[in-house]
């Protein structure tokens, strides 16, 4: 690598680079990672190649700790599985590594959340009658309810965070206990089996965490956006009274990373 | 029972009657079956009862057709290549498919649980979401969980206390037992045991929870070769009915090894998909328009079969395009 690790100036990154940038930058050194589909496969090969040498990754089509030197399009790819030490099916990977506790990072996609960090990736509207469907869960919730710490990914569009999301695919601090339908913290729908929750949501404008009582609130803001700005794009009435300061843009290194290493083919980055 | 059956890719259309439960192999764009979800829409099979645990490329074809009247999976779509399932969508925002939506590891727990002869498995995924709201259980809402149907249980699911260690309450997924498993297979002994190459998904579930099994092979190899490796094999002979030697029947799905996914060609699919009239087109060049699979292969050409085909130590294509670079 010839980059430096100085910080690129606005106008020498393009959005996409710095939400992949700081979603690896959640990555712990040593991290047992399951990601999803996209912007999550960049963030954690990205971080693997700089700040967190020993984070392993795990995908739901049951590849444990594989080491794709070719970045692929699909959790299922045969990519996916070059150098795994293990390949694997959706029941190791579901329940022999996920429901026992292995794993320490969920990194997941959404189309609309709520305040509570509930994700919606299944209908607009109502269910049983919508105006649109999504793809659906896929993993996201079972990742999500069951990983130590999830990080979200997603675009930022005052339509997709909502006040209450139309249906509650992947689940936030705040829910509903079936059969009732009874609000309650996670803590007491997962009982016994709680091990966490959302920690962050990163978007193209800013850096959002939870408070105790898993409420969103803007962390940090990326250059270029004010707190007000990212409050417009919020259906709900966002907190912006903690933001704690500017996001750090990407690095020439870890741009050059990205775009020579991560994805030279550009399948995610234009 | 003992070896499966030879048979061609036409008897095993004719083998699915309407209205059947259907699981399949692979995941979203990787080893569908595809060969036999042409043949039949060709066939023209109606009120399909599809489970599984993830959707494709694949569900769409069938769902396009007009093929599926029950969808029970967790995720529709075609990965990067096309970001929705527009024929499941438009099926179910227009009430002419019954759709019922698990999570990802539900619908294994409703797998596992008709795999390995269980009523039901328990698991603690998905918990608190809107997959579990009464009100979304439309099988209920379409009046089918009477017990009419042995195949479609009494409850969506159930929670239960954990009456070992106090673990508290935990969801028992009910079993998932298709009536067909659709499998597409890397390598098919002579004698019937199947080899899968790298990820297993869920094939070997899909194979045992299925009361019979119709597996489409890459190609048919010595059950002695697949012997001396036991371990990478996923199903004995005696546990599949029917077999269809059948090379490039994944296409334009992949499968590790022999041939990358057909990028171009699912994108011009799901565009076409959008609409009623573009599928249909779509369907009568590539369905209706050739007899069956060796004029498909043909239409297809050999110049970009070879540009799909595996590099032999990667297990996928090196040369295939995929991104804008």
């Amino acid at each position: 690598m010839t980059a430096s690790n100085d910080l690129a100036k606005p106008g020498e990154y393009k959005p996409i680079d710095l939400l992949a940038v700081a979603a690896a930058r959640e990555v712990k050194d040593g991290d047992i990672v399951f990601a999803g589909t996209g912007l999550p496969m960049l963030a954690i090969m990205l971080a693997q190649q700089s700040i967190a040498p020993n984070a392993v990754c795990i995908y739901e089509a049951g590849s444990i700790d594989g080491r794709p030197i070719d970045l692929p399009t699909s959790v299922g790819d045969a990519r996916c599985a070059y150098q795994a030490s293990v390949a694997a099916g959706l029941t190791e990977a579901f329940y022999g590594q996920l429901h026992c506790g292995y794993v320490d990072l969920a990194f997941l996609g959404g189309a609309e959340i709520d305040k509570y960090g509930n994700v919606n990736t299944t209908v607009v509207g109502d269910y049983c009658s919508p105006e649109k469907r999504f793809t659906g869960s896929g993993g996201n919730p079972d990742i999500n309810a069951l990983a130590r710490r999830t990080v979200f990914i997603m675009v930022q569009e005052k339509r997709r965070f909502k006040e209450n999301v139309d249906y509650i695919t992947s689940p936030g601090w705040r829910l509903p206990k079936w059969p009732s339908g009874e609000m309650a913290p996670k803590q007491e729908v997962y009982g016994s089996f709680f091990r966490g929750g959302v920690e962050a949501v990163i978007t193209n404008m800013g850096v959002f965490r939870f408070d105790d009582q898993g409420l969103m609130y803007l962390d940090t803001v990326h250059p270029g956006f004010t707190p007000e700005q990212v409050k417009e794009n919020c259906s709900f009435d966002l907190n912006i009274s903690r933001v704690s300061g500017e996001t750090k843009p990407p690095s020439y290194r870890e741009l050059e990373l990205l775009y020579t290493v991560v994805d030279p083919e550009g399948i995610f980055l234009p | 029972m003992g070896k499966p059956q030879k048979i061609t890719l036409k008897e095993a259309g004719a083998l699915i009657s309407n209205g059947s439960m259907l699981s399949f192999s692979g995941f979203t764009i990787w080893r569908r079956p595809m060969a036999l979800i042409y043949e039949l829409v060709r066939q023209g099979k109606k009120d399909l009862h599809l489970f599984e645990v993830n959707g494709g490329t694949h569900t769409e074809v069938l769902a396009g057709a007009g093929a599926i009247k029950i969808w029970e999976s967790c995720w529709v779509g075609h990965e990067l290549y096309g970001k929705l399932g527009e024929a499941v969508a438009r099926g179910q925002c227009e009430n002419t498919m019954i759709v019922e939506d698990y999570s990802h590891g539900q619908a294994v727990a409703r797998l596992l649980a008709g795999a390995y002869g269980l009523p039901f498995f328990p698991t603690a995924l998905s918990m608190g979401t809107d997959i579990l709201n009464p009100r979304f259980d439309m099988l209920d809402k379409a009046g089918l969980r009477d017990g009419s149907n042995p195949k479609i249980p009494l409850k969506k699911y159930t929670v239960a206390q954990d009456p070992f260690f106090g673990m508290g309450e935990i969801l028992l997924m009910p079993a998932a037992k298709p009536d067909w498993a659709i499998v597409y297979a890397s390598q098919v002994g002579d004698e019937g045991t199947v080899r899968v190459n790298a990820q297993t998904y869920t094939d070997a579930e899909v194979i045992k929870a299925a009361d019979r099994v119709i597996v489409l092979a890459e190609e048919i190899v010595p059950d002695s070769y697949l012997r001396t490796e036991p371990e990478k094999n996923i199903a004995p002979g005696y546990t599949i009915d029917y077999l269809v030697e059948l090379p490039w029947s994944a296409h334009p799905t992949g499968s590790q090894g022999y041939y990358d996914v057909d990028a171009d060609f699912i994108r011009s699919f799901y565009a076409a998909s959008k609409s009623k009239a573009g599928y249909d087109q779509w369907a009568e060049e590539w369905i209706f328009g050739v007899n069956g699979h060796e004029e498909y292969l043909a239409k297809l050409g050999i110049t970009r079969m070879e540009k799909l085909r595996a590099n032999k130590v990667m297990g996928y294509s090196t040369r295939v395009k995929r991104g804008s670079r």
